[in-house]
């Protein structure tokens, strides 16, 4: 998933009820714009049968191990 | 016995009192004075409650001169990150938004160190909603480090570290995110525990980010944080999220030798762009540990880049989330920086957040065969001693984030995959400025961390170091 833009961020803040205006959504796309590049390795490259949860089976798993 | 009360440790000072060496209300006289002292310079308490604070000393003194004790605490003066939750007092949570309220129960980290006998000497500082690693607080003013004024405590227990420093209480609560034990720990020169993500009970405990939050102590010695870990760890029926993994005899893990066990440094992430002071200290550490036993081996971990930018993601959604009813009602009561970041998250798709969340049990898969031959590894907290509060005082502008990234980038990773990691006092720099390290672990295994700690702290004598106030 590549950086949005600041028009993409400024879509999704008006969708979610927190409007915010171009030169917030330019700063915000600055400020985390290379947390969405520095993921992209990963995203979109997860196998289906993954969950959130199945972090606390390898937790747990090792810590009793 | 020190003629300074409080400048023993933790457990010295409740050993000394359960004695009745000393009585809980010297101890307390003596807290309070040094707080009179450096409170003015430092920042370090959000309230200080000093009449109450002898009131329920004098009590502890009287039940133990009837043969009561109520634990292994009794009467020993305590402040804590104004977080915290404490029926019936004001928990700020270092905010303007919060600046009145007043919880009507009590966390339950808090209430098992009440139960253990502590009592309270006040509120200490921290940064805005603990959404920041240097220590600046818009509404409440920063924090000073104590080994030096005008130099950043970090954060977000800001408070904590500069207040246990500076030998004003024997320990503090702190939380820890992405890093905000560990960075207060290293800035300040004192010991800082983030512990295994669930080891703690967060109920009562102001919210960050639900996946990442951590609760833990910061004080002098491995010792003094075993303590209060012993006393704070377990399952909690206000805490689905708290394991009921057993908690380990985390004071005796201290008395152990360190021979044999492997500690693991990075060959890389960990040991790049190192100011060149804090390189030295990590080579100095290496030797120490290899001079008391541990074998050094080198370990090559998976990308840790990676496990930051998910980290950040994970935080600034769940941080927005949290936070989404006053950005709309109340954004004009955040400070500049912590408005930005809160923002941040807006930004966040649902399925991107989701992938965060989702990669998290491979990430850690990864790690533990990346570290399956070694029982800790050994890096540091951050790549430099601390900056000065005006040089780092970035505010919402254009490099706030890329600032605030790159105090974190050692941190970070570790909340991600939920591993506990324990933060050492290991040397200054020429220019006085204290530095640690970070022990990270196995999760649930923050004995070995305490025992190689504490190994570390027989051989040197940084944690005694007292910043002196000029």
């Amino acid at each position: 998933m590549t950086r949005p833009s600041p028009r993409d961020i400024k879509a999704i803040a008006d969708a979610g009820g927190v409007p915010v205006d171009a030169e917030v959504a330019a700063r915000i796309g600055n400020s985390i714009g290379p947390a969405f590049e520095g993921f992209e390795p990963v995203s979109g490259t997860l196998p289906f049968d993954l969950e959130p949860a199945t972090f606390l089976l390898v937790q747990t798993a090792k810590a009793s191990s | 016995m020190s003629s300074e009360p409080a400048l023993m440790s933790l457990t010295a000072v409740a050993k000394a009192i359960a004695a009745k060496q000393v009585s809980s209300q010297e101890v307390t006289r003596s807290c309070l004075h040094r707080i009179a002292q450096w409170q003015p310079r430092l920042n370090a308490f959000m309230s200080v409650e000093a009449e109450a604070a002898l009131k329920a000393a004098g009590e502890a003194d009287a039940e133990l001169a009837k043969g009561k004790s109520r634990g292994p605490l009794h009467g020993v003066p305590l402040a804590h990150k104004d977080m915290y939750y404490e029926a019936g007092h004001v928990v700020t949570c270092g905010s303007k938004i919060r600046r009145d309220f007043v919880p009507a129960t009590t966390s339950t980290a808090l209430q098992r160190l009440k139960d253990a006998g502590s009592i309270r000497l006040g509120s200490l500082q921290m940064v805005e909603f603990a959404y920041g690693p240097t220590g600046h607080n818009f509404h409440h003013g920063a924090v000073h480090n104590p080994w030096k004024f005008g130099h950043i405590t970090g954060g977000s227990s800001s408070g904590s570290g500069s207040a246990v420093a500076a030998r004003l209480t024997f320990a503090a609560l702190g939380s820890d995110t992405g890093g905000s034990i560990r960075m207060p720990a290293h800035f300040c020169g004192v010991t800082g525990l983030k512990v295994t993500w669930g080891r703690i009970s967060r109920a009562g405990a102001m919210p960050l980010s639900q996946s990442l939050d951590t609760v833990g102590p910061l004080a002098r010695t491995a010792e003094d944080c075993a303590l209060l870990l012993g006393l704070m760890a377990g399952p909690d029926p206000e805490d689905p999220t708290a394991s009921d993994v057993p908690a380990g005899d985390y004071v005796a893990a201290t008395a152990a030798s360190i021979k044999g066990l492997r500690i693991g440094v990075p060959s890389s992430f960990y040991v790049d762009d190192l100011d060149a002071d804090v390189a030295k200290i990590l080579d100095n550490t290496v030797a120490v540990l290899k001079r008391e036993g541990a074998d050094i081996v080198k370990v090559d971990l998976p990308d840790q880049r990676q496990l930051s930018a998910a980290c950040q993601i994970v935080l600034a959604t769940e941080a927005a989330s949290f936070h989404k009813r006053w950005l709309i009602e109340r954004p004009q009561d955040y400070g500049p920086q912590v408005l930005m970041r809160l923002q941040n998250g807006l930004a966040i798709p649902g399925v991107l957040y989701l992938e965060t969340m989702r990669w998290r049990a491979q990430a850690l898969a990864a790690h533990i065969d990346a570290t399956g031959a070694v029982d800790a590894v050994l890096a540091p907290v951050a790549p430099v001693a601390a900056p000065t509060i005006a040089e780092s005082d970035v505010g919402n502008g254009p490099d706030a984030e890329a600032v605030i990234q790159r105090l974190t980038r050692f941190t970070r990773p570790i909340n991600y995959l939920g591993l506990p990691s324990l933060a050492v006092p290991a040397g200054f720099t020429p220019k006085g400025l204290p530095v640690g390290m970070q022990l990270i672990g196995r999760s649930f295994d923050e004995v070995t961390l305490l025992t190689i700690a504490a190994a570390f702290q027989r051989a040197t004598d940084f944690h005694d170091k007292v910043p002196q106030l000029s």
